[in-house]
């Protein structure tokens, strides 16, 4: 069975209208039709897109190209899409997230003077984001990936007048282009090898392909075609998805609005990472390097972001930290093997973080845009849908049963501990394991302090205090319920570990049989030998976490300024975020700084304009017009001279010639 | 009683050049119209010769499947080269025109004026159709004695008058030059008609090689002189300057095109023997234009000074394309004279409506700060002067790519990067401008002067810039197609 695709075009298009729409007309319009333009379009698209998701689930699918946008010799690329159950899962997360914000921004940018613009921004990324996931090739995956690249950069700077907020796009942009660079380089080498982008093709090239054992050399290291290419992506996927050592824009992202932190930098844009590695499973199942990597990548930014987030003061860079270390999570799941479960955790965690950025949005409403939860608590009496909402975010996070992140969160880690990769699943599996307790703690610690403890409202923000409006609260309500129950609706439709290890992602996802850890877990599942550690291990951690935060922080205690005493260098190292901005700092920035402005006072102004530019060629140039004006003498008798004059010169030559 | 035999049976295949007797007809039918008509109806002959041009259009595209038809002997050839530079030379001569309906209005002895203009097009259209000198003379002279005529037309003005007559007399002199090329051909081969020479000049022998070499000389300088090629070019910026402008506009495309078009036809079909010098001539001559050209318009003051010069500039970078002298490089030189056209009717149109009166809008000055009082026009100007200098991707790139690249591949790679930086020096004036309209505060008002005709001039020059510029291709292909037979 096949889509329509009339249907399919539609779905990114409507928000495509929109946004040119109202980008263009923006001023015109008045905020209102702006947001009612923007809105509808990415309702239709969601409601368009459960539709595709229904039929997808029924055994449709899509594959077709629409036209073809360049031929260069070679190189074809023709636009055109894939839908498959992979591609659907991401269609609904993306446009019911960001139909959500959507409505969420109606409140929270109410009298913001970019208010239209901002609508054109969110309607244009839904828009890449779509491209980006439902392209048939690695070019539109490409225009797609730089497109909600490009978005992003600007949303971070929104508030352009902010300095931070130049700062941190800036920031964002300039780590992306390391990424991009080698995604770049990944999808080249694709094109050089194969000679095509188009996934389907690619794809069937494969056996062929890795029969011909490829392989690239440097000096006396070699590494096979394969391992490059997909090493090269990733670390585009690294960029795009902040994991360590290219993590760093994300938390500084959180300087732009609230609506776009949930949308880009939690639900969407930056899982981009992890569904071009599951889309590309047929390549990635290939190489085991690349897949080790992916893991070790993927725990050390799991471990390294929740240590981090355990002491921040910032509620949105908290929660911005807990998004890359679940990132990692997702990508340890991809490394294992276990690319269906990545997604899986990628859709609930599109909900539980969407809602805690949406309500954390809503509680720095309230408290007129301070975002230390240092200065806040007992906001519950306030606001008691954001409280609640907020709760069931944080226990999905945390893992807690029912809610969502428990499902996802607990496959990650029991795929771990099965599949056996040596040295890496081992790190991988107790990597993850001590996240939830961390995962646990930020999470809670984060929510008592906001809305438990004591009362350190400071006295003005006091009367300010209350529930946001109903544009706000709805979207809440929706993504909590999706929260709580995604899980349990996804383990069971998606259906993984599910018959021959694949479930409902069936063939979209590649998984080698020797390497698929769902099949060991089915087997386990059979068993009932997977002892209880395997079963409740995580549950078991994400108690201690969520105890410990109870202890600290449910009550104003002393006892955190006693633990900082006690482990005061630990402290500070976990302050500085790992000191990766210093390293940057040290090592690319200054000397970059040092060599551009080499380049700016000595060779471009000293030797280049000074010297032959002002020295020589404008001099020379300015004489000769000057010369040329002064020939043309306005005497008939002159310029039939000199007529005569070049025939007799070339004369001359000719016969000096022969 | 003898019957008396005309010296010559009456040419067969006249239809061939239906579309030049009707431009011939119409051009003495307003001539002598004119006549019976009241001076304030006078006008009316600039509809007609607009009328005329528009109606050869279709004529025109009638024969644009012929291949290789022959008239008068051998004379007169009509192929697809010809038709594509007829359209040309006919489009060029209709916008000419238009731009002259308001500008003329007033003057003395209209008619004569598109009379005159009618047989320019003439002219250059026999130029188009020539397959032999006597066909070549003909077409040149009667193009240049109609030209001399419209450069002083304004004749009380004494710069018109001078710049008409330093253009006759220097025409004259490089008449002389042509006729004396070809005697040289002629005393050799014994041949007028191309094809002819070209054989004939295959059998001779080392010892009249530079006879064959003068005389190719003598021809070139002639040609050079009508396409301003340095340093034949002098009359150029003094006969731009005293022209009225759309005169101006009119003799910087019109004579340019047909001259290429004709140096292409003498070149493939006379001269294939003498390929390597003609190569190594017109090098010498495309860097001294060049050169010329692009360095001479910086210091100019007046605007259409300027314009000259770059047309000088433009002539030398077209020259590349007979330089490299195969199938790609005429087409290229197709592609370019037809973005010329444009980008030049452009121009020269927004001069037209900067005209106060008398002779101001010619100093750049005066187009200091446009931006804010017509940001259209600004915008007009902005993008014929971006082509001109040859940004992408507005048509003035493509036309320079196309003789360019043609230049690469037939291995002058040398001079085709020293015309890329003759190119980046030319840049200079043309963003001059720019900076002027959009950097500049304004110093006087501006008194542009309503004149829908021109308007349409400059809004279809500038879409056809921006749209040549996105979709150069199916230009390119048409350019290749109209080859067909020559090449």
């Amino acid at each position: 069975m096949t889509l329509s695709s009339t249907e399919l075009l539609t779905i990114p298009l409507l928000p495509l209208l929109a946004s040119i729409v109202v980008g263009l007309f923006g001023k015109r319009l008045q905020n209102s039709l702006s947001h009612w333009i923007c809105c509808s379009g990415v309702v239709v698209s969601a409601l368009l897109s459960v539709h595709v998701f229904l039929q997808v689930a029924d055994g449709a699918s899509f594959y077709g190209n629409f036209w073809t946008w360049i031929v260069s010799g070679d190189l074809v690329v023709p636009i055109g899409m894939m839908i498959d159950q992979l591609t659907a899962v991401m269609m609904i997360t993306v446009t019911i997230v960001a139909a959500c914000v959507h409505v969420y921004t109606i409140g929270y940018m109410h009298g913001d003077p970019g208010y239209t613009r901002f609508f054109s921004y969110i309607s244009g990324f839904t828009f890449s984001m779509l491209v980006l996931v439902m392209g048939n090739s690695f070019f539109t995956l490409f225009f797609g990936w730089e497109a909600v690249g490009l978005v992003s950069y600007l949303l971070i700077g929104f508030w352009f007048k902010r300095e931070s907020a130049t700062f941190a796009a800036l920031k964002a942009f300039i780590v992306n282009r390391v990424g991009d660079f080698g995604f770049a380089i990944g999808i080249l080498a694709v094109w050089y090898y194969f000679g095509t982008v188009e996934y389907h093709e690619v794809f069937a090239q494969m056996p062929a392909f890795l029969a011909r054992h490829y392989s690239l050399g440097f000096m006396d290291w070699h590494v096979s075609a394969i391992t490059f290419i997909c090493l090269a992506l990733f670390v585009g996927a690294m960029g795009k998805s902040a994991q360590v050592p290219l993590h760093v824009w994300l938390p500084d992202s959180m300087e732009g609005p609230t609506p776009i932190s949930a949308l880009i930098h939690a639900a969407t844009m930056v899982t981009a990472g992890i569904f071009m590695v599951a889309r590309l499973s047929p390549m990635f199942e290939y190489s085991e390097t690349a897949l080790a990597v992916v893991t070790v990548v993927g725990a050390l930014t799991a471990f390294i972001c929740a240590t981090i987030g355990l002491v921040q003061n910032d509620i949105k860079r908290v929660i911005a930290y807990s998004t890359c270390s679940q990132l990692g999570y997702m990508f340890v799941a991809c490394g294992v093997s276990a690319y269906g479960v990545g997604i899986f955790h990628l859709m609930t965690h599109a909900w539980f973080k969407g809602l805690l950025f949406l309500a954390a949005g809503s509680v720095i409403h309230a408290v007129m845009a301070d975002q230390d939860i240092r200065r806040m608590g007992q906001l519950r009496s306030y606001m008691p849908i954001t409280y609640i909402t907020m709760l069931v975010g944080a226990l999905a996070l945390s893992g807690v049963p029912p809610f969502a992140g428990f499902w996802s969160k607990d496959l990650i880690i029991e795929a771990a501990s099965v599949r056996h990769m040596g040295w890496v699943s081992e790190f991988a599996y107790w990597a993850l394991l001590f996240g939830v307790i961390f995962t646990a703690f930020y999470t809670f610690r984060m929510f008592f302090l906001t809305f438990h403890n004591s009362d350190r409202v400071p006295a003005k923000t006091k009367p300010h205090l209350h529930e946001s409006p109903k544009v706000i609260t709805v979207p809440l309500v929706i993504l909590a319920v999706g929260a709580a129950l995604t899980g349990w609706w996804g383990a069971d439709i998606l259906n993984l570990p599910g018959e021959g290890g694949e479930g409902f992602f069936g063939h979209s996802i590649f998984v080698l049989q020797a390497h698929n850890p769902m099949l060991t877990l089915e087997e386990i599942e059979l068993n009932h030998s997977g002892g209880i550690w395997l079963e409740m291990g995580a549950l078991i951690m994400a108690a201690i976490g969520i105890g410990l935060a109870w202890l600290m922080y449910y009550k104003p205690s002393d006892l955190p300024a006693k633990v900082a005493e006690s482990f005061p260098g630990m402290h500070r190292f976990l302050l500085d975020k790992w000191r990766f901005d210093e390293l940057y700092w040290r090592i690319f920035v200054l000397p970059a700084r040092a060599i551009g402005s080499f380049l700016w006072q000595k060779a471009d102004l000293a030797f280049i304009d000074r010297g032959i530019i002002h020295g020589g060629v404008i001099d020379t140039i300015a004489t000769a017009a000057g010369r040329l004006r002064q020939m043309q003498s306005g005497f008939v008798y002159h310029y039939a001279y000199a007529m005569v004059l070049g025939l007799f010169g070339l004369v001359t030559w000719l016969m000096v010639g022969n | 009683m003898s019957k008396i035999q005309f010296p010559f049976p009456f040419p067969e295949h006249l239809s061939i050049m239906v579309p030049e007797i009707f431009v011939a007809a119409m051009a003495m039918a307003v001539l002598l119209w004119s006549l019976f008509l009241p001076k304030e109806k006078h006008t009316i002959t600039a509809w007609m010769g607009i009328a005329t041009c528009a109606a050869t259009i279709p004529l025109l595209l009638s024969q644009a499947g012929s291949i290789g038809l022959m008239t008068f002997y051998g004379f007169f050839i009509l192929d697809p080269f010809a038709v594509f530079a007829k359209l040309l030379l006919v489009v060029a001569t209709l916008v000419a025109m238009v731009l002259s309906i308001d500008y003329m209005r007033g003057e003395k002895h209209m008619p004569e004026y598109y009379a005159m203009m009618l047989f320019t097009l003439l002219g250059v259209m026999f130029m188009a159709s020539a397959t032999n000198f006597v066909m070549m003379y003909l077409g040149i002279e009667l193009m240049a004695l109609a030209v001399y005529v419209l450069v002083a037309y304004q004749r009380e003005m004494l710069r018109s008058l001078e710049a008409a007559l330093k253009y006759f007399i220097l025409g004259s002199l490089s008449s002389g030059m042509m006729l004396y090329g070809m005697t040289f051909i002629y005393g050799i081969t014994g041949q007028f008609d191309f094809e002819a020479i070209g054989i004939a000049l295959q059998g001779v022998g080392e010892d009249g090689r530079f006879a064959m070499q003068l005389g190719m000389l003598f021809i070139i300088a002639g040609l050079a002189f009508k396409l301003s090629v340095a340093p034949f070019h002098m009359w150029t910026p003094d006969a731009y300057e005293g022209a009225p402008t759309p005169v101006t506009a009119f003799m910087s495309v019109v004579p340019k095109v047909a001259g290429f078009v004709l140096f292409i036809r003498f070149l493939v079909e006379a001269l294939p023997v003498l390929q390597h010098d003609y190569v190594q001539v017109l090098t010498v001559l495309a860097l001294l234009t060049m050169a010329v050209g692009n360095i001479a318009a910086i210091a100019q003051r007046n605007i259409k000074r300027m314009l000259a010069y770059s047309t000088i500039g433009h002539v030398g970078f077209v020259l590349l394309g007979l330089i490299a002298a195969n199938a790609d490089g005429y087409a290229g030189i197709l592609t370019y004279m037809t973005i010329y056209l444009f980008m030049t009717m452009g121009a020269f149109a927004i001069i037209i409506l900067m005209r106060r009166d008398g002779l101001e809008g010619e100093l750049i000055e005066e187009y200091a700060g446009m931006s804010k009082v017509r940001p259209g026009y600004a915008f007009a100007m902005a993008v014929m002067m971006f082509s001109l200098a040859g940004i992408p991707f507005l048509g003035g790139f493509w036309a320079k790519y196309a003789v360019f690249i043609a230049a690469v591949e037939s291995g002058h790679v040398v001079l085709a990067l020293t015309a890329l930086l003759f190119s980046a020096i030319g840049a200079f004036y043309y963003l001059r401008v720019v900076k002027y309209i959009y950097f500049d505060e304004a110093k006087h008002d501006f008194a542009f002067r309503s004149n829908s005709a021109v308007q349409v001039v400059v809004t279809v020059s500038t879409i056809m810039i921006i749209a040549l510029g996105l979709f150069p291709g199916p230009l390119m292909e048409i350019c290749h197609q109209a080859l067909i037979g020559l090449v």
